[in-house]
């Protein structure tokens, strides 16, 4: 019975907070299947008269849309993945070894975190420039890497901690090296912590502005993030239509590869369950 | 125990540590250098340093639009920070839950949620600015006149503004702090979950006995992370409201961006840059300091 | 010879017009010519399939007399300041494309940085001669070279709705006057611009200009907040302040951020009067039902007298940034051929030569005659390095006073010490 309330309050309470997540899709999928002569006519016309999916037609017919998504998944996934991958040995150092300053030299890699792009735009477009690294989507991707790695970092020494050491420790006795500790036992326990690392840096990187703006200087390279903006005006008719249908849009890749990855975290945590 | 293989507490860090410091030296060591020289420079986007000077940083701190900008910045961000957390917290708490009793829909809310998170920060803005339309025919407000409230001056009252900034951030910057807490709160161990079932403990004490301890590493680390990424917050506030009405929601980021993509400042940008972090420094050292104590 | 084989090549085929504009380049994908343009996404490339297909049309036809050119495109966002600013760095490390639409009110940042190079072979000196005297100031320099050519122009009307307001008010008392009463009916009186964006200092500035006010001296220094211009810019900030005390115009003025506000306003009928800009004329054509936008008319925004008049114009320019002759002379055609004459005319935006305005049908109606009209009242925005600062200033100001959070006597005092320090650092 206790229970049944419990669940009646947990409902509750997420509804209250779905209304709150949900209003503003309704409101873009609201202007996203108007025509342009209705556009105007506020929330009184939720549901349009002449409801259309021209807006999404247009949109994805737009060749140079998908190469924008295209764009915006390869920069945002491969840069995740760097920082995953980089963050990976550092992360274990911090949990498994003992060493001075240990403590402090997190932090330090954490104050990284803190430098945004907006901090040293300017300058790291200048040296960019010097190396010769503009327009080029490695570097890009290079960079996301080592503005996601603090954080993943962070992550990953979190996730590496939760697991016993016990596990590792039977692996050194039968003289296995700590890299290979690293790569066979770790790592495959830690997949949650893994994939959860990878989704928040891949996600930060997907609404990237600036970095793309500034080092990418060719608008067929550009992220969507950075080409959205295409379709934010006209001077002869009104475009927040197709501005609303492409948002709609562009959310659906980024969503689409936490859902794959949500399965795998819960997947994971099962098979750890069991062996545990 | 160990007699082969090594200990561990032992083992030199740096060959683990060097792919990580090394792509950060090369992306950050020299245009932080370069930040450092042009703050006392007097450069600007459009022409190259050409003598040292204090000058930026004397006349940025004698503005009087600073304390202003600072005053709002710190709100937002406190705001936020709270709110996020507390947010996020709720939310992955009861997703954990919900999903423990096998309760349908909470794939749906998270995705829901998640899917906020991803809307790039001008679009945010721009979503927001029509929610908050104060028109008569405004989304909100018709929707609270409906339900018999007067309307919100939303954007147009300097206060209520700030509120709409934190209101369209959160909207965005919830899904973050979900995850971490949802991540951490599955790494605890169910079995003292099922002692403390055991003991007849009711779920408030639970909470404070069992998930609240074991989640105060997460809780630290997302302080940090949750605070930078609100400090550095300007896109979305940007669109929305562009900093205004006059200066109420002009937070340092915007007032950084603005002076040197408008005023084309450079040597100003790059003090306040600097001050941008030092501030995100100072709360990662309180933070650090929490942290050292709850070892 | 190959030349020639290239021109019947383009001429035989219709299939290959087609592919003559892409999302990134105008002509052929080899074609030995290469010019790079960086535009804005409102024509060629616009969100409106129309336009787009319409501007592909003029490109195809250049390009076509022109075979072994290839036009390669670069977009910039419409984030104008970020984006100006970019091509600005990127022009002065060498980096920077051949061809560029730089928006009016930066002209004079790039002429003095001296990154504009001469298109004099394209244009002849009754062309330039034919110009709107503020036009032709800001685009040519002492020598007499075209540095750029600004296309089109724009300005800021009065909208009114006949209905309501039959008889268009000449002065800022009348305005005030007709706000109230249609307030009274139940309507907003009268809806500006006045949050914190370039729109609000931009249309507000022209109730400061139509005293004579002067934002900053010859050797563009800020002189707004002394003098003369001390009580013209009070006059004109209290002009905006009454209108909000006495409910003429509603207090969200200062959330509004957007001229795409006043359409919305207009289509739903909550407006009596709104501040606007002429190419607003053609989008409520397009998005009123036809008996409700024949309600809708436009007259010149009013001064605190009849006869002191004045408005805001702006507006984009195409500028040669290579100095290599051919590609400056494509730039400068281009500009010519496709943007000043039937681009313009397609899209009702205003041509900055009085010339064209008979030449083409387009500017036959009758809302063309009061634009050119009021245009004689025009004024840019000074091309002054320091303009961007006192204009943040301006739209802060006018937040504050317009919120109650500060007086305007002070707040001038404050704009303008800013505005100082700004410039004395520059």
């Amino acid at each position: 019975m206790r229970a049944r309330l419990g669940d009646m309050a947990t409902y509750a309470g997420l509804a209250l907070l779905a209304v709150f997540f949900a209003t503003p899709f309704v409101w873009m999928t609201s202007l996203a299947l108007r025509t342009p002569a209705e556009i105007y006519r506020g929330a009184a016309r939720l549901i349009p008269d002449a409801p259309t999916l021209d807006n999404f037609a247009r949109v994805l017919s737009d060749p140079a849309f998908l190469v924008y998504l295209w764009n915006g998944l390869k920069l945002s996934a491969f840069g995740g993945a760097l920082a995953v991958a980089l963050a990976i040995p550092a992360a274990y150092a911090f949990s498994r070894l003992d060493f001075r300053h240990k403590q402090a030299t997190l932090v330090a890699i954490l104050a990284v975190q803190m430098v945004s792009p907006l901090v040293i735009l300017v300058p790291l477009y200048r040296w960019m420039e010097r190396l010769g690294l503009l327009n080029w989507d490695l570097s890009v991707i290079a960079l996301y890497g080592a503005l996601g790695m603090p954080l993943a970092v962070w992550l990953l020494k979190v996730a590496f901690d939760a697991i016993p050491r016990e596990i590792e420790e039977a692996a050194i006795v039968d003289g296995a090296a700590r890299w290979q500790v690293l790569t066979r036992i770790t790592l495959p326990l830690a997949r949650p912590g893994l994939a959860s690392a990878f989704v928040l840096a891949m996600v930060t990187n997907w609404s990237q502005f600036l970095i793309p703006f500034i080092l990418l200087e060719r608008d067929a390279d550009w992220p969507i993030s950075v080409a959205i903006f295409n379709f934010a005006g006209s001077v002869s008719a009104s475009t927040t239509q197709l501005l609303a249908a492409a948002c709609l849009i562009a959310v659906v890749p980024a969503v689409a590869v936490f859902a794959a990855l949500q399965r795998m975290i819960v997947s994971a945590l099962i098979a750890g369950a069991i062996k545990g | 125990m160990t007699a082969r293989g090594p200990a561990p507490a032992d083992g030199r860090p740096w060959p683990w540590l060097v792919p990580a410091v090394l792509v950060l030296a090369a992306f950050y060591a020299v245009p932080v250098a370069d930040v450092l020289r042009l703050a006392f420079s007097d450069a600007t986007l459009v022409r190259p340093p050409e003598r040292w000077t204090t000058a930026a940083l004397s006349a940025l701190l004698a503005d009087p639009a600073l304390p202003a900008v600072l005053r709002t910045t710190i709100l937002f961000t406190a705001v936020n920070v709270i709110a996020l957390q507390v947010f996020g917290l709720l939310i992955a708490l009861t997703l954990v839950r919900g999903e423990a009793r096998g309760l349908r829909g909470m794939t749906a809310f998270r995705t829901l949620v998640l899917a906020a998170w991803v809307v790039p920060g001008i679009a945010n803005g721009l979503i927001w600015q029509m929610l908050f339309d104060e028109a008569p025919y405004g989304t909100l407000n018709s929707l609270l006149g409906l339900a018999g409230f007067g309307p919100v001056a939303w954007l147009s009252d300097p206060e209520m503004a700030l509120v709409s900034a934190v209101i369209a951030n959160l909207w965005q910057g919830t899904a973050f702090s979900m995850i971490v807490f949802y991540a951490a709160r599955k790494g605890i161990d169910p079995v003292l979950y099922e002692v403390a079932a055991l003991d007849g403990a009711s779920p408030w004490r639970t909470f404070r006995s069992v998930t609240l301890p074991l989640l105060r590493t997460a809780v630290a680390v997302n302080t940090v992370l949750v605070t930078v990424q609100t400090l550095n917050t300007f896109d979305s506030i940007l669109a929305l409201t562009g900093g205004g009405p006059g200066r109420a929601t002009e937070v340092l980021a915007l007032f950084t961006f603005n002076t040197v993509f408008y005023n084309l400042d450079l040597a100003g940008g790059s003090v306040l840059a600097l001050m941008l972090f030092v501030v995100a420094m100072a709360m990662a050292v309180l933070v650090h300091g929490w942290l050292g104590r709850a070892r | 010879m190959k030349r020639l084989t290239l021109a019947a090549l383009l001429a035989a085929t219709p299939a290959v017009a087609q592919d003559l504009v892409t999302r990134d380049r105008v002509g052929l994908p080899d074609a030995p010519n290469v010019m790079t343009f960086r535009l804005t996404p409102y024509d060629l490339y616009s969100a409106d399939a129309a336009t787009a297909e319409h501007f592909a049309g003029l490109f195809t036809e250049f390009i076509r007399a022109r075979p072994d050119w290839r036009i390669e495109t670069q977009l910039q966002t419409g984030d104008i300041g970020p984006e100006q600013a970019r091509l600005l760095q990127q022009s002065q490390a060498g980096r920077g494309p051949d061809c560029a639409m730089v928006d009016s009110s930066q002209l004079a940042l790039f002429r003095d940085m001296g990154v504009l190079q001469p298109m004099n072979m394209v244009f002849s000196q009754d062309e330039v001669a034919d110009l709107f005297p503020y036009v032709r100031e800001a685009v040519t320099n002492e020598a007499g070279d075209v540095l750029a050519w600004w296309w089109f122009t724009d300005l800021r009307v009065l909208y009114r709705d006949t209905s309501v307001v039959p008889e268009a008010p000449a002065t800022w008392e009348e305005a005030q006057a007709a706000a109230r009463a249609a307030a009274d009916a139940g309507r907003e009186g009268l809806l500006f611009n006045a949050g914190r964006w370039e729109g609000t200092a931009f249309d507000w500035l022209a109730n400061f200009w139509a005293q004579g006010g002067r934002l900053v001296d010859d050797a563009g220094a800020p002189v707004f907040g002394a003098g003369e211009n001390r009580a013209a810019f009070l006059a004109a900030i209290a002009y905006y302040r009454d209108l909000v005390e006495s409910g003429a115009a509603p207090a969200r003025v200062t959330s509004i951020t957007n001229y795409d506000a006043f359409n919305a306003a207009a289509a739903a009928g909550s407006a009596a009067m709104f501040v606007g800009g002429n190419w607003q004329y053609g989008q409520l054509r397009e998005t009123l039902p036809e008996a409700q936008f024949a309600n809708w008319a436009v007259s010149e925004l009013p001064g605190p007298t009849a006869d002191q008049r004045a408005t805001g114009t702006g507006g984009w320019a195409i500028a040669a940034l290579s100095e290599d002759p051919a590609k400056r002379a494509l730039c400068g055609e281009m500009a010519k051929e496709i943007y000043a004459g039937p681009g313009n005319a397609y899209q009702g935006l205003l041509p900055t030569s009085a010339a064209l305005y008979d030449e083409y049908d387009a500017y036959d109606g009758p809302e063309f005659d009061l634009f050119a009209e009021a245009l004689r009242n025009g004024v840019a925005r000074p091309g002054a390095a320091i303009y961007p600062e006192i204009s943040n200033q301006i739209q802060i100001l006018l937040g504050d006073v317009l919120s109650g959070s500060a007086e305007p006597e002070a707040a001038l005092d404050a704009a303008f010490e800013a505005a100082k320090a700004a410039h004395a650092r520059q």
